[in-house]
Formats: structure tokens, C-alpha cells, sequence
């Protein structure tokens, strides 16, 4: 159903957003985990890095986006927990065509990178080529605006 | 992890057009700070923007990785009389 000139939405909010939703992350793991409880470094360091991914795919869009989407069941998964996901009015991506699947529909080589980047991004291992870029793209740009966040907060933090 | 992977790949959206690929492609570029423009064919430049992609997001991955590990240990040590802990104490409960 995806109509040949489909806008390619790769919107992403100011550095606020995703500052806030790490910040509200980590205050959280505080009050779950006071500073002086036995967790082991490396245990606060996992919870801290996953603080940062979740944060980072709530402030993305939560579950609009299909690699946000991904990671949070990935997360919730880890918790044991179950996430409420409220369904999407928009048709799903990865429908089932009734075609024969075209394995040489674009140059092996495209395909075999496209390959290696579906286990980076999250989710991408059930996205077709076209949507996987555009997913990527969008990725990208959060996963880069995370880590200057991160890095804003480490050097505030840092001693002078 | 288990994504779901190939069984579920769709080929109904194999009618998108070269063009279409171009232009997505082009997008990611802009992405990417490192690429230079190229002015090679799509196929070659396509697989090179992909590659590089995936280096991309490996730094990026790895970069939040030694991020987390260092706002760890920061965390850990703050004193709780500093200036530094008081600025995390007004972000946190601002």
C-alpha cells in the first residue's frame, strides 16, 4: 500500500527532549537504587547505559517509530515486564506480499551491506531495504543527539 | 534478541523505483557527516554509504558505552557538598 512518493519523515526533537527524558531516566534509577546499595559498578553501568537507549527512544517517539518501537519491547523484555503498545492506525510495514519474494531485486552487494546494518539498527531484521534507510537515518540523528547529551552531562559533572 | 528476519520480508514495495532508492540513499548521506559526495555509480556508492553507516552507528554505540561508563563512575564519587552535585540535584527535580 505504499504509495510511490511517500514523504520520508526524518523529524527529530531539540537535544531538550532528549536531555529531559535522560535525566528523568537517571533520577528514577536513583530513587530505585540508593547510591550506597551493594549493586556491583558494572550492574549500575548496564542500567545506566539502557537508561540512556530507553530515554533516548521515548524522547524519539516512543513507540511511533519502528526502531524506538523495537528497542522499548527489547527493554521490556529484559524487565520481564510487558509494554502496553496502542495500536497503530497506520498499516504495518512488513506485510506479507503474495508476489514471490525477488531476492535480486536490488545489486547483491546493497543487499549484503543492507545485511550488516539490520543487526545494528534495532528491529531492522523484519524491515524492507527502503524502509530500513529511512529508519536509519532517523537513528542515527537520536542516537547522535544521545550521545552529545551524555557528554554535556560528563563534562558538567566532570571536576574542573 | 529475535527479530523477526526474512520470513517476513516484504516484496510488495519492491515497485519503489531506483529513483527512490537514490533519493533515500542521499538522505542517509546527509546523515552521515563523513561521506563525500560521490560521484560513482548508484550500486558502488550505495554499498559505501551503507558501510559506512554501520561504522557510523558502532562509534556512536561505542562512544555511549564509554559515556555510560564515565557519568557511572562520576556518579558514584559526586560528593554531595559539591557545586556539580547540586547542579544534578536542580536538573533532576527541576
Amino acid at each position: 500500500m505504499a504509495s510511490a512518493d511517500k514523504l520520508i519523515n526524518t523529524y527529530v526533537p531539540e537535544k531538550d527532549v532528549f536531555a529531559l527524558h535522560f535525566l528523568q531516566s537517571l533520577s528514577n534509577l536513583r530513587t530505585q537504587n540508593p547510591l550506597n546499595s551493594p549493586d556491583k559498578s558494572i550492574d549500575r553501568v548496564r542500567k545506566i547505559k539502557k537508561a540512556a537507549y530507553v530515554s533516548m527512544a521515548r524522547a524519539a517517539g516512543g513507540t511511533s517509530r519502528l526502531w524506538s518501537r523495537a528497542l522499548l519491547r527489547r527493554a521490556a523484555k529484559d524487565d520481564n515486564k510487558s509494554v502496553r503498545f496502542s495500536r497503530r492506525k497506520r498499516k504495518v510495514t512488513w506485510k506479507i506480499s503474495s508476489k514471490r519474494k525477488r531476492s535480486n531485486q536490488r545489486a547483491p552487494v546493497v543487499e549484503e551491506a543492507a545485511e550488516r546494518l539490520r543487526n545494528l539498527v534495532p528491529g531492522g531484521g523484519g524491515m524492507e531495504t527502503s524502509k530500513l534507510m529511512e529508519e536509519t537515518a532517523h537513528y542515527i540523528k537520536c542516537l547522535s543527539m544521545q550521545v552529545k547529551v551524555m557528554q554535556c552531562l560528563v563534562d558538567g559533572l566532570s571536576p574542573k | 534478541m529475535s527479530s523477526s528476519r526474512r520470513s517476513s520480508q516484504a516484496s510488495s514495495s519492491s515497485r519503489i523505483s531506483d529513483d527512490q532508492i537514490t533519493d533515500l540513499i542521499s538522505k542517509l548521506r546527509q546523515s552521515i557527516p563523513e561521506i563525500r559526495q560521490n560521484r560513482r555509480s548508484n550500486t558502488v556508492s550505495a554499498s559505501k554509504v551503507l558501510q559506512e553507516t554501520c561504522n557510523y552507528i558502532r562509534n556512536l554505540n561505542k562512544e555511549a558505552d564509554d559515556l555510560s561508563d564515565r557519568l557511572t563512575q562520576l556518579l558514584e564519587s559526586i560528593d554531595p557538598n559539591s557545586p556539580q552535585a547540586a547542579v544534578i540535584r536542580s536538573l533532576i527535580n527541576g
